[in-house]
């Protein structure tokens, strides 16, 4: 017989509320700057790998497929254990010593470089979507190779990959739940530590599926709303 | 003036695309190319303003050479205009940005100067209503003509058409035309690869025939017309004028 008293004020609770609170804030802004990370450096990975230069190519390749390939848990536990030991010894007992938060930066870190390898490969395809004449035409009135990019190619090609960038953020916020395996008290993390205290897991189990739910729910609609303002005007629409 | 000293240009070795040509443009006048498909007229096109590396010759724009190590690439194309068949405005921009950014980015204009010029250019091809459309709205020859004056905004010596028409139906050719035969009553120095007959009869100065990567004929428009030398020119000439 299944028996189980369900106590849903563990989630709100004292202490647990503000641990519950503080788990999914957590949650939130570690995905949302490893996101911003994974955008910038995953732009620039991508323009490395369609530049004429070839060592640029072959860098921004061997930095995809190593990233890509890597499982995101053993490069967490890279960047948690072995990352730290690799800095000069002063430095390293210094970190230790005065930043508190150490595994939420380190989680920062191997999220967006993680996530940053996937967008790079996003970027690419849009990089690659557009078509060659737009480059001759920009080139034509005069523009640097940098203001074409930076003015033509590049917001041409975000437009073209909204879609795909959408799904990379999503997994992004899941995959921070990752964190939790190198001590950040994020969303899964803290509901797994107020269950050890409570044995009231299904409780918070639940509570933090709706949380990944609430937020990607929000993302989607985020997303939808900036697919319909980049969208370009006698292009093919998107309809759901 | 444009002078071109034995040009040679390859994609693969021993398969020369543009192949010792040798040529001059000069000033106020209006030079057609035509020639069959696969001759080169694109690639020759864009030797001209630096937009294809080629291999041997040299590309002299007043007397300064494309490769010279003091000549400044950019700085070149921004006096040449260049239009294209498949027009190629910027979808993501509206008709004004189109015009206006190079402009602004690389003549270092005002915003306020460059939309007072951005909008003049707009009324002298026909089409002032539709500065704050996207390309996407437009009808192709309304495309063409934004993106001619795309090219004028930047004040170039110097106009190259890559068949500009002929990604349009015929209805829009006209409206095209007409802007490129007014262009060309006011002075403009215009290359030209079309196979638009009667616009190279009415309006240009000069007629090139091109053929494997060579100029093979250049005569005045009337005896390019009337009196064809060469067996290849009067073969293309039968079969596009039929
Ligand atoms: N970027 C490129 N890379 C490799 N080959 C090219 C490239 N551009 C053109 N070619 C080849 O060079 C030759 C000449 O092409 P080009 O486009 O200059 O001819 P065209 O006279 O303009 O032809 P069309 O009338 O079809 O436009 C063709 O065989 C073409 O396949
Ligand atoms: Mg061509």
């Amino acid at each position: 017989m299944f028996h189980y008293d369900f106590d849903w004020s563990v989630l709100w609770r004292h202490p647990y509320g503000a641990m519950f609170a503080k788990g999914v804030w957590t949650t939130v802004s570690l995905s949302l700057v490893a996101w911003g990370i994974a955008l910038a450096l995953g732009l620039m990975v991508a323009l490395c790998r369609v530049m004429p230069c070839r060592p640029a190519r072959i860098l921004g390749g061997a930095y995809v497929e190593a990233l890509r390939n890597i499982p995101l848990l053993v490069q967490l536990f890279f960047w948690y254990f072995a990352a730290p030991a690799l800095l000069p010894k002063a430095i390293e007992r210094w970190l230790y010593a005065n930043v508190r938060d150490l595994p939420y930066y380190l989680a920062i870190l191997a999220l967006g470089t993680y996530t940053a390898a996937r967008v790079a490969e996003a970027l690419r395809s849009g990089l690659l979507a557009v078509p060659p004449g737009q480059l001759r035409a920009a080139f034509s009135t005069g523009l640097s190779q940098t203001g074409t990019y930076w003015h033509v190619i590049v917001p041409y090609a975000f437009r073209i990959v909204v879609p795909l960038l959408s799904t990379e953020f999503l997994t992004c916020f899941k995959n921070s739940s990752l964190a939790m395996t190198v001590g950040v008290m994020e969303a899964t993390g803290t509901a797994s530590y107020i269950d050890s205290f409570t044995f009231h897991g299904l409780e918070t189990t639940t509570a933090a599926s709706l949380v990944y739910l609430a937020t990607s729910a929000s993302v989607i609609l985020l997303m939808t709303w900036i697919e319909k303002k980049l969208h370009i005007p006698g292009m093919i629409v998107r309809r759901d | 003036m444009i002078e071109i000293r034995n040009l040679s240009l390859w994609y693969r070795r021993g398969h020369k695309v543009v192949d010792d040509v040798s040529t001059v443009f000069p000033n106020g006048r209006t030079i057609v190319i035509c020639g069959p498909s696969g001759s080169g007229k694109s690639s020759f096109l864009r030797c001209i303003n630096g937009l294809e590396r080629f291999q041997e010759g040299e590309v002299l724009i007043d007397g300064k050479s494309l490769r010279a190590r003091e000549t400044d690439i950019h700085q070149v194309r921004a006096r040449i205009g260049m239009v294209f068949q498949h027009f190629e405005l910027y979808p993501h921009m509206t008709v004004l940005d189109n015009i206006t950014l190079a402009p602004r980015k690389v003549l270092k204009q005002s915003a306020k100067d460059a939309v007072d010029r951005a909008m003049q250019l707009l009324t002298r091809v026909g089409i002032p209503e539709n500065a704050a459309k996207f390309p996407g709205e437009l009808s192709g020859g309304q495309q063409q003509r934004v993106a001619i004056a795309r090219s004028l905004a930047m004040e170039p010596q110097a106009m190259l058409f890559d068949e500009p028409t002929s990604a349009l139906d015929p209805e829009m050719i006209k409206e095209v035309l007409e802007v490129m035969i007014d262009l060309a009553g006011r002075g403009m120095t215009m290359v030209v690869v079309t196979h638009e007959m009667g616009f190279a009869r009415e309006v240009a100065d000069e007629v090139i025939f091109m053929d494997h990567g060579r100029f093979l004929e250049r005569k005045s428009s009337t005896d390019f017309f009337e009196r064809p030398d060469h067996p290849r020119t009067r073969e293309f000439l039968s079969r596009i004028l039929r």
